[in-house]
């Protein structure tokens, strides 16, 4: 298990340091001057004076070679400073927390919604096999694959907000602000983890040990929920840390489209206005944080399945 | 109400943050533009004049307070002022380019020095830009607009990236406020924006994209309001190269294209068919005998006598920020086709193509600009997109006569002469064929019919006032 955590803390860092590098080199990689879309983020316009370029790259530091910007904004990052973002000027970590605080609520509540809704539509269907209730839940659910959220989003706006007149258009405001983008986030996972439940109950249901449960007396429904519930959530843990990494920087067009101050729009942002520090800063948390939780998502999955873990032991 | 941006740099005057603080009623300026009049009025001076050749003096309004209770004085006019001009990205209207200090003469005169003698400066007052705080906004090193305005709403709460929540001032120099308080949003998104006014969660959507009219159009409780916006697309020519450089050619082109079909099909009727340069309700636009219309055989008569022959197909860049314009290049691309010259179109991020077109080095290009983006005066615009020495002289159009119109007009005081100097200058753009004026953008507001006294202001400055009203509030 040490191993195993050192291992993992190893892998944190090097992603971190490789995804935060990726980002440092988006300003050079793309087209255009950076320090003119800084300029244009905080003043739009066209007519940009040369002089403000010029004066505005050296107070910055952006006429320095690249990588001495990356040493200098890595030693800062490791004594635990973000900096300040190019655009406001104010520190990054005061856009960084509240926008991740933002996330997390969002990402937490679709997640539990798809896992408690795929829990019960993945164990109907497997419990029906081949009938009706099976072949509906499968239908749909795989039906919501083809719903991306650029389409299912203004499609809930048009039905809830505007014709039932029942939850608000946009905004974070509280619980009811929250139902329509968790709905278009969760439709998805939803699809997916049911499809993943409803396999692992089934293969549960065909083994061996449930045969030997029920002849040691237990009846269908014991057997059922001591060994084929548990089966059909084990591969749920691995999906939901894996889709919560995703959806933390993933969510951007659900978080415009509400006008969410979240992560993925504060990222998206950074990226347009060439402002690096907060792109920085935002991502380095953002991995860090998805190393983070499937590292711990991998030690829950050995938890629960004991051959997993007598194998690695 | 519901704006279509937040601030990117907290509340610093100098960057478009002021647009919000100005909008909603926080932030007022020492003028105004009023735009029905079409002429600068008093707001916190109530007279002005120029006192030398590089000097302005600016009277401060009796009796004003900020919403901190400390009076408006010159001292307070001044230290805001000097933020603006002190800024790291200053301001477009004013900054040391073109103001060279700000000084207090007693407690009720500010005076404005310019570095060379300039009639506008009045104008550059009006500029959101030069909103004035109190002192106190400034103690912390950032900006605090939290009750140090002297407008008729005082901010009280700001969820970061959201929403600014504001509350009547009591005490308002321009006499009784109306509404209780307001909450202005901040949605990126177009269609969000709209939807907000049709359920009501929004009494104003500014800057509602026309793919949302037709649903806005057909509901009893919500206005659509539009006006004349000081943007016109435009597809720009690189005068400097063959075939641009014969005038002939550039006529040619526009005798080709429809810009009826383009106005009602690509912009849903939402913009007007452009006659030149300005849109017609503007008071410096040219006497027209309305939109160009298309005459094919015109179109083909002037290509041969501009001896034009086709060869490599020219290319027209659609800046991807507009998403429209790649359909409008479309329609340019067939129209063109049907003259029989060939057309590419090369769908491209504007910071990737600046360059090239900066130097010279395109054919033609989509674009749109703000005329009136520094101050509610085209002099900025019509410098630096149209005299040889602009610095965003896209067209490389180079004319001696139309030069010297412009800086006649940059020294001129009179408003109307000025004027007639732009009509003037704008005369000559337009018998050159300098570029293809395509379609004047409207600024398209959707209010909830109960609000009352809602001006629409087409760029989106002066938007909630002491006299705006609901029932119930």
């Amino acid at each position: 298990m040490k191993a195993f955590l050192a291992r993992r803390t190893a892998t944190l860092g090097v992603a971190v340091l490789l995804a935060s590098f990726v980002v440092f080199l988006i300003p050079y990689v793309t087209p255009g001057d950076p320090v003119r879309k800084i300029i244009r983020s905080r003043v739009a316009g066209d007519v940009i004076d040369d002089a403000t370029v010029q004066r505005l790259a050296v107070e910055l530091g952006l006429q320095d070679p690249f990588w001495v910007q990356y040493v200098r904004w890595l030693a800062r990052f490791c004594s635990g400073d973000m900096g300040l973002s190019h655009v406001s000027r104010t520190p990054v970590i005061d856009q960084v927390l509240p926008a991740l605080s933002v996330t997390l609520s969002l990402v937490v509540l679709t997640l539990g919604t798809a896992a408690v809704a795929a829990l019960v539509l993945g164990i109907t269907a497997a419990l029906q096999e081949g009938h009706v209730a099976d072949r509906l839940i499968t239908t749909t659910t795989q039906a919501f694959i083809a719903m991306p959220e650029y389409w299912l989003a203004p499609v809930l706006v048009l039905v809830f907000a505007l014709k039932l007149s029942v939850l608000p258009s946009a905004g974070w405001t509280g619980p009811a602000s929250a139902v329509l983008p968790v709905a278009a986030l969760a439709l998805r996972p939803t699809s997916y983890f049911t499809s993943a439940v409803r396999e692992g109950v089934i293969d549960a249901l065909r083994a061996e040990h449930i045969a030997a449960a029920r002849s040691r007396g237990l009846t269908y429904a014991q057997a059922v929920w001591r060994h084929a519930v548990p089966n059909g959530m084990l591969p749920l843990t691995t999906m939901v840390s894996v889709w919560f990494a995703g959806l933390l920087g993933g969510s951007v067009i659900v978080e415009v489209i509400f006008a969410i101050p979240g992560m993925g729009r504060l990222l998206y942002d950074a990226v347009l206005n060439s402002d690096i520090p907060v792109a920085q800063g935002g991502v380095a948390v953002v991995v860090g944080l998805a190393v983070v939780l499937t590292t711990l998502a991998d030690l829950a999955h050995r938890l629960l399945n004991p051959r997993l873990r007598e194998h690695h032991a | 109400m519901d704006n279509f941006r937040a601030p990117v740099a907290d509340w610093a005057l100098e960057s478009d943050a002021a647009y919000i603080l100005s909008l909603s009623g926080c932030l007022e300026t020492l003028t105004k533009y009023d735009h029905a009049q079409g002429k600068i009025v008093p707001s916190l001076a109530t007279e002005w004049k120029q006192s030398s050749t590089r000097d302005w003096d600016f009277t401060l309004r009796d009796g004003v307070r900020f919403q901190d209770g400390t009076d408006l004085t010159a001292e307070a006019v001044v230290t805001s002022l000097q933020k603006v001009l002190d800024a790291e990205v200053p301001a477009r209207a004013f900054n040391p380019t073109v103001v060279s200090g700000v000084q207090a003469l007693d407690e009720h005169t500010v005076r404005i020095t310019t570095p060379v003698e300039s009639p506008l400066v009045p104008y550059r007052l009006a500029s959101v830009n030069t909103g004035v705080l109190s002192q106190a906004a400034y103690e912390d090193g950032a900006v605090d607009p939290f009750g140090h305005c002297t407008g008729p709403f005082t901010p009280v709460s700001e969820k970061p990236k959201q929403s600014l929540t504001l509350d009547r001032n009591e005490d308002y120099w321009g006499g009784p406020v109306q509404l209780a308080g307001a909450e202005v949003r901040f949605i990126t998104d177009g269609a969000t924006r709209a939807a907000q006014v049709q359920t009501g969660e929004a009494d104003v959507s500014l800057s509602v994209p026309v793919s949302s009219l037709s649903a806005l159009d057909g509901h009893s409780d919500v206005k659509v309001l539009k006006a004349d916006s000081p943007r016109t697309a435009t597809l720009y020519m690189n005068n400097s190269r063959a075939p641009f450089d014969d005038v002939n050619f550039r006529k040619a082109i526009r005798s080709a294209l429809d810009l009826d079909a383009l106005a009602s099909s690509v912009y849903e009727g939402a913009a007007i068919p452009a006659s030149g340069p300005f849109a017609s309700s503007e008071p410096w636009a040219t006497q027209s005998t309305g939109a160009a219309r298309q005459d094919v055989k015109a179109a083909k008569d002037l290509l041969a006598a501009a001896g034009y022959t086709p060869g490599r197909p020219l290319e027209i860049i659609a800046i991807v920020e507009r998403a429209e314009f790649a359909d409008v290049a479309t329609v340019i691309q067939e129209n063109l086709k049907n003259v029989g010259v060939p057309v590419t179109i090369e769908t491209k991020e504007y910071a990737s193509v600046e360059p090239d077109l900066l130097a010279g080095d395109y054919d033609m290009v989509l674009s749109q600009r703000n005329r009136l983006i520094d101050i509610a005066d085209p002099i900025g615009f019509l410098t630096a997109d149209y005299t040889c020495d602009g610095s965003y002289n896209l067209s490389h159009f180079c004319n001696k006569e139309y030069d010297q119109i412009i800086a006649k007009a940059a020294g001129t005081g009179d408003a109307q002469e000025r004027y007639r100097l732009y009509a003037e200058a704008g005369k000559i753009l337009e018998e050159q064929a300098v570029n293809i004026w395509l379609v004047n953008e409207q600024a398209i507001d959707a209010v909830r019919s109960d609000l009352q006294s809602y001006v629409q202001d087409p760029l989106s400055r002066y938007v909630l006032t002491a006299d705006t009203s609901k029932p119930g509030s």
